[in-house]
């Protein structure tokens, strides 16, 4: 089946089966080895993206579901080569330790403050409860995610 | 990008994680190449049996399948293990755990793997099944291997703890149980292997120990160990459940059968969970006696390691426990005796915290019951007879290395978390019961004696400039590629863009042990800081010979370039990169990290991994709130204060502490392996739960620094010592809360209520 | 491999039912998908009724509300109709499995999957919410309770589907309340869960209840013995507890991984205590 849709802004298609799984699409078909997979039962968060700006388990999502969605993966965050605040803040803040969680916490975290731009540190945490990390205990990914925030708020000192 | 500074003792960005943060970086799973096969493994089934037949004829009839191996196509000793050689690669006559694989095959694509694999059909007969080890002690029990169930009994004893007790003015007894946990790294095992034109393998596996896999695999499949080339990635997590063959032995033997196509393997989640290694569960018996004023005197205690049927580093880690059963604490007298023994569960190896975190529980909720019985403080008992530097512990090795039990135990005790806990406990709200919780603790670094625990470190100054460091180490998300980085950079003064990293590649970087025991930062990092400084001096000497000056004062190394101070000239790196040969530009360097000097007259039965001498140790305090309806107990608070030795970067340093604490609170209240005669019984992640974002709590991290004088850089790993307290601070807690003592993990909801329902002060 | 199928509405829904009429249907996968992956089912084909806006969207239809089946937990959340008019259900979406779960699974899914942990449940039932089911044919209505019949089992008829949901708008209570337990505080199956509606007098005493529990048997439980043992009483410790017991003797709950029945037994009851603080 060809499913068209939109994959970090630009148009893409691809001939695959329509029950293929789209985590395997990204994976292997187009390449883009940043969504991961863990669990393959939606349990831990590792290969989430956005569709149509919402985050989404990849490993739970047939092909044909995406046609005509608007796709971000990890590889399209950063705008024309400069990194995301959510990214920056990862590495400033030192939430990034093995970094397979990584990508998935990261699209979950920009979902989040789409919804919610002035979290607290406890609705962070329930944003981001659906993404296991194995290696933080999760406190600097709250602190990125609230730097983060506040620099998109525009809060940063000057 | 701004400058990164590297300098030690800065907190600098993790190097890697720019790669990381982009989905850029490629962890081994993300590896491919053109025309690759998929290899996957058929398994037992059945905890124990014999193979009486294995039909692959289905399966080899199905299309897209290229190959089904079996025993009869290995050639070798189809034996893997780390120190014994007793796990087979394919199974051939007996099986002894429900993942022992029995056939391999290759196929085309995932989907025809897993049509084949369920056409393979195995008839084994069953035998009976040992899952108890208390049970497998006895000699009735059926035997997992012909020699017995006894891998090893061992006993660590000073004075004379048996008449000792006689002596005591009070004695407590307990017994505590702790079942297996699972590494649940989000990286499952996983690798790409293929076979090159000369015939060598290449394999880019997610591994801990790339250089020991090599031997692994060479003895197992009858290899030449050169003809085998492993490269290590960053590890997507390993915990130590990839320390040792996994994938590698199996995914040989498939590319040596591929006709030279390339070869995939990789666990999905349940296999992970049936094929892979687990803490080892443990059940324990304690008898400690003190002096009325709350000195220790005398420790017995027996503790029984469920190695399931593959010995793995069954012993190392018992031996591990053992030397820590005695806590962080002063005991003149000690009797410990340990019983490392086969199974017919999953397979028990490496998990962070290395038998010492199951050790830890049970001396630290005696220490409890000691100071309940006695009317003393939980915190004044455990400072009274806390370690310090000359001491001897538990084993009768002497504390000649920073030892700061002591001051972590200090700051806690002035720390606002302990100090205002009262206030905290007393405004629980309706049906919730508040308590807190503290643990001390110890963990020992590195290899210990009879296993020298080296690296070999490589840096060169590339034809660019670049100064690059060739890791001979993996890094699995502890960070020591960053230190690396940040060592390199503060003794060749270079800033982050000046610096190159290859991770570990047995062709291109120099074998420096495996990823593991806290020991990678030590040990490759004090080999680094010695080839650092000689490439540094040959730099400087190159210089002055490019500069045309008689000697090599006053010139500086700057980031990109040397100066020479008094006139002011300079010389690019990429300068001094191009003019000299490559031979001219790269420095090796070993280092093997000191062991304990004392000759213990105990624990003889270990032949490697005892004693150690370096030691870090920490002091944790939980808050804890249990739900009287529900039985739930939370963790609404942590204070972890942590002695590691000088901090190299202390952004890592508290990551390290906030994952180990978050390991152990999934340990303390959440995390068990669940079996029924050998098989598990939640081997996915719906059923096994690992703590989310809102099972955490704040996570508050002191650090105590202590120069440990003796080395440079003087730092001790701290990527363990922080999983061993969380358990007993959670069941001191929860004690103080409920007046309730559980001496099993994990704390449910359903044995809290148990517990509450029952009278008080019972033992579950 | 599976054809997965995207009827763009529903009379194109009823044609792939013709075509495939051994299809299985779903909306946001988070638990079909799984089923399939592991095997448990192995459907002809797939439907998908992602793209059918009929089947979405949350309507007041006079003294009622209509979910649509397709509604995604999250849009529920965010629904001033849900928030304003149905908190108990609100309460128990919050706490389905995760974000990401929520973004993807719908109300009809977790009615249709039928599992005695499915949180939505409970506050549907004690909401006494019906069912309307959609086919060719046209559409019927029946009472929740009579549509699940056992775990994993519904009354859907072949070529029929889940369109909706109807809840009167519960105006008669004046407190709504959900608890669920589970082994961790999120991505939890429930171990045992009460929904509990409730009107107060002026002086705290009883006027109505309707309570239900998931988790605690094949299906949901209800016990009309332990509403009426509440009514004219206050919500204090004593009432409570005796209600309690006669709640304990109603549930029938199983041992499985998660929890002994005996602990899913002594904790429905105890749930019911809980309402001694909630207006505190």
């Amino acid at each position: 089946m060809r499913i068209s849709f939109y994959l970090n802004g630009e148009e893409t298609h691809v001939e695959v089966p329509s029950e293929r799984r789209f985590v395997d699409v990204l994976r292997e078909d187009l390449g883009l080895t940043g969504t991961k997979e863990s669990c393959g039962a939606g349990e831990c968060g590792a290969c989430t993206i956005l569709v149509d700006g919402q985050a989404r388990l990849s490993c739970l999502m047939a092909a044909a579901q995406l046609q005509g969605r608007r796709v971000t993966t990890i590889e399209g965050l950063a705008a024309d080569g400069s990194l995301h605040p959510v990214q920056e803040a990862f590495i400033e803040y030192g939430a990034v330790q093995c970094g397979f969680c990584t990508p998935g916490v990261v699209l979950a975290a920009v979902h989040l403050l789409d919804r919610n731009p002035d979290p607290t540190r406890e609705q962070i945490r329930e944003g981001l409860s659906g993404n296991l990390c194995r290696c933080s205990g999760y406190v600097k990914i709250v602190d990125a995610v609230e730097a983060a925030a506040r620099k998109m708020r525009g809060g940063t000192p000057q | 990008m701004s400058i990164r500074m590297l300098e030690v003792g800065y907190p600098a960005p993790r190097f890697d994680a720019r790669a990381k943060v982009t989905g850029e970086g490629k962890y081994a799973v993300d590896h491919s190449r053109e025309d690759t096969l998929w290899a996957g493994a058929k398994r037992a089934g059945i905890a124990h049996g014999i193979i009486r037949g294995i039909d692959t004829s289905a399966a080899r009839a199905l299309p897209g399948v290229y190959a089904v191996l079996t025993r009869k196509d290995i050639t070798g000793t189809n034996r893997q293990g780390i120190v014994h050689k007793d796990q087979p690669v394919l199974a051939g006559e007996k099986v002894r755990h429900c993942g022992d694989p029995v056939a391999l095959v290759l196929a085309e694509d995932r989907d025809i793997l897993k049509k084949a694999l369920s056409l393979i059909r195995v008839d084994i007969e069953p035998l009976p099944g040992v899952f108890d080890p208390e049970k497998a002690l006895k000699p009735e029990a059926p035997r997992v291997h012909e020699t017995g169930n006894i891998l090893q009994n061992a006993v660590i004893s000073i004075g004379n703890a048996l008449e000792s007790f006689n002596k005591c003015d009070i004695i407590v007894e307990d017994s505590f149980a702790v079942p297996g946990q699972e590494h649940a790294f989000l990286e499952t095992e996983n690798g790409l292997a293929w076979r090159e034109s000369d015939g060598r393998i290449v394999m880019v596996v997610s591994t801990q120990a790339p250089f020991r896999d090599r031997f692994e695999i060479a003895h197992a499949l009858g290899l030449e160990v050169d003809a085998i080339r492993v490269i290590s990635p960053h590890l997507g997590g390993g915990f130590g459940g990839k320390d040792g063959s996994t994938v590698q032995c199996l995914l040989a033997l498939a590319a040596l059968h591929a006709g030279g196509r390339s070869v995939k393997m990789w666990w999905e989640r349940e296999e992970s969970f049936i094929a892979g290694y687990k803490r080892h569960p443990v059940r324990m018996r304690y008898r400690l006696g003190a002096m009325r004023d709350g000195a220790l005197h005398a420790l017995e205690c027996g503790l029984i390691y469920d190695t399931g049927p593959y010995a793995h580093l069954g012993v190392e880690v018992m031996a591990l426990g053992m030397e820590h059963a005695g806590g962080p604490y002063r005991i003149p007298n000690t009797f410990i005796e340990g019983w490392c023994v086969y199974t017919n569960n999953p397979i028990s190896g490496a998990m962070r915290g290395f038998g010492v975190c199951q050790a830890s529980f049970g001396i630290e909720r005696m220490m409890d019951l000691l100071a309940s019985k006695l009317g003393m403080s939980r915190l004044d008992i455990r400072l009274k007879n806390a370690l310090r530097r000359g001491d001897r512990n538990c084993a009768g090795v002497t504390l000649v290395h920073s030892t700061g039990i002591v001051p972590c135990l200090e700051t806690l005790g002035r720390h606002s978390l302990w100090m205002e806990s009262g206030k905290w406990k007393g405004a629980a709200g309706p049906f919730k019961r508040r308590g807190v919780g503290i643990a001390a603790v110890s963990n020992a670094m590195g290899y210990g004696r009879g296993l020298p625990d080296s690296a070999i470190a490589k840096v060169e100054l590339t034809r660019e400039g670049k100064i690059r460091v060739y890791s001979g180490v993996p890094d699995m998300g502890q960070g020591n590629s960053s230190a690396f980085v940040q060592i390199a950079g503060e003794i060749l003064s270079q800033d982050a863009s000046g610096m190159e990293l290859i991770q570990p590649d047995t062709d291109r970087t120099l074998p420096s042990g495996s990823s593991s025991a806290g020991r990678t930062t030590y040990t490759y990092g004090n080999a680094l800081i010695q080839a650092c400084k000689e490439l540094k001096e040959k730099l400087l000497h190159r210089t002055a010979l490019m500069l045309m000056l008689d000697e090599a004062r006053g010139l500086t190394l700057l980031p990109g370039k040397v100066r020479h101070l008094p006139s002011g000239r300079e010389v690019p790196l990429e300068l001094l990169g191009r003019f000299f040969p490559e031979t001219d530009r790269i420095v090796v360097n070993q280092f093997i990290m000191p062991v304990a000097q004392d000759n213990v007259d105990t624990g003889k039965e270990f032949k490697i991994g005892f004693p150690h001498v370096f030691f870090s140790y920490a002091a944790h305090l939980a808050y804890v709130e249990v739900d009287e309806l529900t039985g739930k107990v939370d963790v609404k608070g942590y204070l972890a204060v942590t002695e590691g030795g000088r901090i190299i970067n202390p952004s890592g340093f508290e990551q390290q502490v906030h994952g180990a604490v978050a390991q152990g609170i999934g340990y303390g209240l959440m995390e068990e392996v669940l079996l029924d005669e050998g098989r598990i019984l939640n081997p996915n992640f719906t059923n096994y739960i690992i703590p989310t974002s809102l099972d955490i709590p704040e996570i508050t991290s002191v650090s105590v620094e202590m120069v440990e004088s003796a080395e440079p850089f003087g730092m001790k790993g701290v990527g363990e010592v922080g999983t061993n307290a969380p358990l007993p601070a959670i069941a001191g807690g929860v004690e103080d809360a409920v007046g309730r003592r559980l001496s099993r993990s994990p704390l449910t909801a359903e044995s809290m209520l148990r517990a509450m329902d029952r009278g008080p002060g019972v033992i579950e | 491999m599976r054809d997965v199928i995207l009827p763009g509405s529903l009379n194109e829904l009823w044609r792939c039912f013709e075509d495939k009429p051994q299809a299985a249907v779903y909306a946001g996968g988070t638990d079909l998908l799984v089923g399939v992956r592991h095997g448990l089912l192995n459907p002809e084909a797939l439907i998908c009724l992602d793209r059918i806006e009929e089947l979405k969207g949350v309507g007041e239809r006079g003294g009622s509300i209509r979910i649509g089946s397709c509604a995604t937990h999250v849009q529920l959340l965010d629904d001033p109709l849900i928030t304003s008019h149905l908190p108990v259900l609100w309460q128990a979406i919050r706490g389905i499995g995760s974000p990401l779960v929520r973004n993807m699974g719908t109300i009809g899914g977790n009615i249709c999957t039928a599992s005695p942990a499915g949180d939505t449940l409970p506050p549907l039932y004690a909401l006494r919410a019906e069912v309307e089911l959609g086919s060719k044919e046209g559409s019927r209505r029946m009472p929740i309770a009579e549509f699940i019949m056992r775990p994993g089992a519904t009354r859907l008829q072949r070529a029929e589907i889940l369109a909706g949901v109807w809840v009167k708008k519960p105006g008669e209570y004046n407190l709504h309340h959900f608890e669920k337990v589970g082994l961790r505080n999120a991505l939890a199956c429930s171990v045992v869960s009460m929904a509990a509606l409730l009107r107060l007098a002026p002086d705290g005493a009883v006027e109505k209840a309707s309570l239900a529990w998931g988790s605690a048997g094949p299906t949901i439980v209800t016990c009309p013995e332990a509403e009426e043992a509440l009514i004219g009483k206050p919500l204090s410790t004593e009432p409570l507890q005796e209600a309690a017991a006669l709640v304990r003797k109603a549930v029938s709950p199983i041992s499985d991984v998660r929890a002994d029945a005996d602990y899913r037994r002594i904790v429905a009851g105890n749930l019911l205590l809980r309402l001694a603080n909630v207006l505190k």
